[in-house]
């Protein structure tokens, strides 16, 4: 049972006759009157069961943008039915205007929109669907809940995706498909040519020049098909908020651009979350890697977890027989040198090259520069400290010949894709 | 309260309710519980009278109370009524009525003036204040140290047929010719004090005590409280509490024989019924609160993630370099993150040494050897004072130095 606002109107309208009569007496007995009117009210009220509903959500949606969910909702009784519906979802589904208000002739349906922003990534979940009805005299009705499940996925922002193009021109450029003509670089042989003033002398191939009799040159193109893997490291580290988000999200944001350029560029891509077990895994050849990969990757929480790197270094080389680039985004800092880390990379790159992505603290290079007091040298102190640590570990990965990206969140994406092109125009992929 | 669902084609409805007389069945028990429940709360609020504790009222059968003085006035014929508001005491024939007055001393300057023109008894019990000299009794009222039971002592004839009295509590003494004192033990303190001007008898019993419950049945108490306040048929009961302002009201007192209304007596700025009206409004809000405490279905849980701020950690070593003071330990930090910065800049790497490291700054900052040596790799600063010019040094060479 509910009330409306109208029986408190009603109610306050008892003051009237209370004070003309000036008995407590009449105010006591107006307002049991009113409450026996709803009473009777609620009574003549429709039943729930004779509204029927159901819900269409719209599946995914990116996060930071908006969504239609549906809710159709249907008089299956026999009686006009007068009321109210609620569109229940979790706060962080960011639904407004849940609340619909309906009138409906025996048989009659009506479909209502509900807006859902969504502000965090995952899964996320409706709640119960409320049935308000009312009487005929609209002082009270009936209200029952019912479960109707239904689930908006929300797929990370893939903010850096506006990194993309300037990206593919210099992959491009490295490719010698750019409508200026430059130079391809690149490791691999790709045709032989004319020479044409302007073209890089040491690139002449002077076997095929004694052959033909005119100078010819050799262009290059850089390796395709070849392999990217994608580690990301959803363990304990990759829970601590940077900024306003974990670090999770910044190399969420990473995996995304990285895919998404290496598609671009031909490469085969397939990318594996883990802590103590695989959370979650993307492999599928062209584009629709980007679309695979985020709906993978939506649902990833960091979990309290030590990561097991031995157990990846399985994992990896279970699923790629040849030498590839092992992409780890994961957070480097002074506990890698007991956790694993150093000996996993040790591992893989004895067979494959390796790329450590790692979310710098902004927070960090603030306390860095506190001058203020004393205390505030106090933080600089522990910053720097914390910072040797983190170089120290940088220093020992880069001598077993990894590449380390350590990047604010916002620019490890864009970092971690430079060093890629950068691998890849010198040919170590 | 959320419904089993089910499902007619692809909508979701509500399951059927199993209806009012199987619900009826299934929840006998229940309903009896509440019937009966019911039933014993009304009881008890009908059979419940709020109790009464007020000192010197009719209804208080403790033992502060006069109850039992009433009940035995009530037995000889007198009818006594006590008002809540002095206003409604409504005298009808002020010579034929006993006006009593407990703790006089809380009325107001009106009250006292509107008892000043009442034309008939008056009788005040207890602390009276003000009103004994505004009403001709010269005597003032003094605490009683020694309790005593004394003779009448004065030529009243209740006070003579009551024989002894005791004078307890508060007492009066006398300050001047009006009235006559009555009960007067040792210390000159009486328990009675009486003036008659000839139309009517105001009367004045300090010591209360006598008349309550516990009291009434010692000494000569009861004969003098029965003399005294059953004079007259009719006996009206006020005992002040300071919150009613009201005037004291009987016939004849606006001159045309009509009782005044309370209106009249109350000067009040509010139109009446308002009181009753908000009493209305009041009880409005109480369904108001149900209106708005009733959720429009429930709160839907959201699984919240852990939040950590990364720095978390780095926060923690710095306050615990500032509890330990640690100068030395913050200096190095420092001094080593400065010189990798300024060694990246001029190429210089860790594994290159000190004295390269020293010559390139140097060279870089046009600075002498030595100084850049002490700043990187002097002693460590001795307190916090030291440890900010060391710091503000550090700084001014890092910004000095320039890819040569």
């Amino acid at each position: 049972m509910h009330v409306t606002g109208w029986t408190v109107a009603l109610a306050a309208l008892g003051a009237l006759p209370a004070a003309l009569t000036q008995s407590r007496t009449v105010a006591w007995a107006w307002v049991l009157g009113v409450v026996a009117l709803a009473l009777v009210d609620t009574w003549l009220a429709p039943p729930t069961h004779a509204v029927g509903v159901r819900r269409e959500a719209p599946g995914s949606v990116r996060l930071s943008q908006s969504a239609t969910t549906r809710l159709l909702v249907a008089n299956v009784g026999r009686r006009r039915v007068r009321g109210a519906v609620r569109d229940a979802w979790q706060p962080s589904a960011g639904a407004s205007g849940e609340r619909h208000a309906f009138a409906l002739a025996p048989g009659e349906t009506e479909t209502f929109r509900t807006a859902l922003t969504p502000t965090r990534r995952g899964d996320r979940h409706a709640g119960p669907v409320t049935i308000r009805t009312y009487g005929p005299l609209r002082l009270a009705g009936r209200q029952r809940s019912l479960e109707a499940p239904a689930r908006l996925r929300v797929l990370p922002e893939f903010a850096s995706r506006r990194h993309l193009p300037s990206r593919l021109v210099r992959l491009r450029e490295i490719d010698g498909r750019t409508a200026v003509r430059l130079k391809g670089a690149g490791a691999e042989f790709d045709s032989l040519r004319d020479y044409v003033i302007g073209d890089d002398v040491r690139t002449i191939d002077w076997r095929g020049t004694a052959r033909r009799g005119e100078v010819v040159v050799r262009t290059y193109r850089p390796e395709r098909d070849r392999r990217v893997v994608i580690a990301l490291d959803s363990a304990r580290l990759s829970a601590a908020r940077v900024g306003d988000a974990p670090r999770l999200d910044a190399s969420i944001e990473a995996a995304l651009l990285l895919a998404a350029l290496a598609a671009h560029a031909g490469d085969r891509v397939q990318a594996t979350a883990f802590d103590r077990a695989e959370q979650a895994r993307a492999a599928s050849t062209g584009s629709r890697i980007v679309a695979s990969l985020a709906d993978a990757l939506a649902t990833v929480e960091p979990s309290l977890l030590e990561p097991d790197w031995p157990a990846l270094v399985r994992l990896v080389e279970s699923r790629v027989s040849q030498r590839s680039l092992v992409v780890l985004l994961t957070t480097v800092d002074t506990s890698a040198m007991d956790s694993g880390l150093i000996e996993a990379v040790a591992a893989l790159q004895r067979r494959h090259q390796v790329l450590v992505g790692s979310v710098e603290d902004p927070e960090l290079g603030e306390m860095m520069a506190g001058r203020e007091d004393a205390d505030s040298v106090y933080g600089a102190g522990a910053a720097a400290r914390a910072m040797l640590e983190r170089e120290a570990v940088a220093t020992r990965l880069r001598q077993l010949g990894a590449e380390v990206v350590l990047a604010l969140p916002d620019d490890l994406a864009p970092a971690v894709c430079d060093r890629y092109l950068a691998l890849k125009a010198a040919g170590r992929l | 309260m959320t419904a089993t669902a089910t499902a007619t084609g692809e909508l979701v409805t509500t399951a059927r309710g199993p209806g009012l007389r199987a619900r009826a069945r299934r929840g006998r028990l229940g309903i009896a519980a509440v019937v009966l429940l019911g039933g014993l709360v009304a009881m008890l609020v009908i059979g419940a009278r709020p109790g009464d504790y007020v000192p010197l009222s009719t209804e208080n059968s403790t033992p502060t109370g006069t109850r039992a003085l009433a009940q035995i006035l009530r037995a000889h014929g007198v009818e006594v009524r006590q008002v809540d508001r002095l206003a409604r005491s409504a005298v009808r024939d002020p010579d034929a009525t006993t006006v009593v007055i407990a703790n006089a001393s809380l009325l107001t300057g009106g009250q006292v003036r509107s008892l000043l023109d009442y034309p008939g008894d008056l009788v005040l019990l207890g602390e009276s204040g003000d009103a004994l000299a505004a009403l001709g009794i010269d005597a003032t009222e003094e605490p009683v140290l020694l309790p005593e039971t004394v003779p009448a002592g004065c030529d009243d004839p209740d006070a003579l047929a009551a024989g002894t009295a005791r004078v307890d509590v508060l007492g009066l003494a006398a300050a001047g010719d009006g009235g006559e004192l009555c009960f007067t033990q040792r210390s000159g303190l009486a328990a009675l004090a009486r003036v008659d001007d000839g139309t009517r008898t105001v009367t004045a019993i300090a010591s209360a005590e006598l008349l309550t419950n516990a009291r009434l049945d010692a000494a000569g108490h009861a004969a003098l409280a029965t003399r005294t306040l059953g004079r007259h048929a009719d006996a009206v009961w006020y005992v002040a509490d300071g919150l009613d302002p009201s005037l004291l009201t009987w016939a004849g007192a606006g001159g045309d024989g009509d009782l005044p209304t309370e209106v009249e007596a109350t000067p009040d700025f509010l139109p009446p019924g308002t009181g009753t009206a908000l009493y209305a409004l009041a009880l409005a809000v109480l369904l108001a609160a149900f209106w708005r405490a009733r959720r429009f279905g429930a709160l839907v849980r959201e699984p919240l993630p852990v939040e950590v701020r990364a720095s978390e950690a780095t926060r923690g070593r710095a306050r615990l370099y500032r509890r330990a003071r640690a100068t030395g330990r913050s200096a190095a930090s420092l001094r080593a993150a400065a010189a990798l910065r300024m060694g990246r800049r001029i190429g210089v790497g860790r594994s290159d040494g000190r004295d390269a490291l020293v010559t390139a700054v140097a060279r870089a900052s046009g600075r002498p050897e030595p100084d850049v040596d002490r700043l990187l790799y002097g002693p460590p600063p001795a307190d916090d004072a030291a440890l900010l010019t060391l710091i503000s040094e550090l700084d001014a060479l890092e910004s000095e130095v320039h890819r040569p």
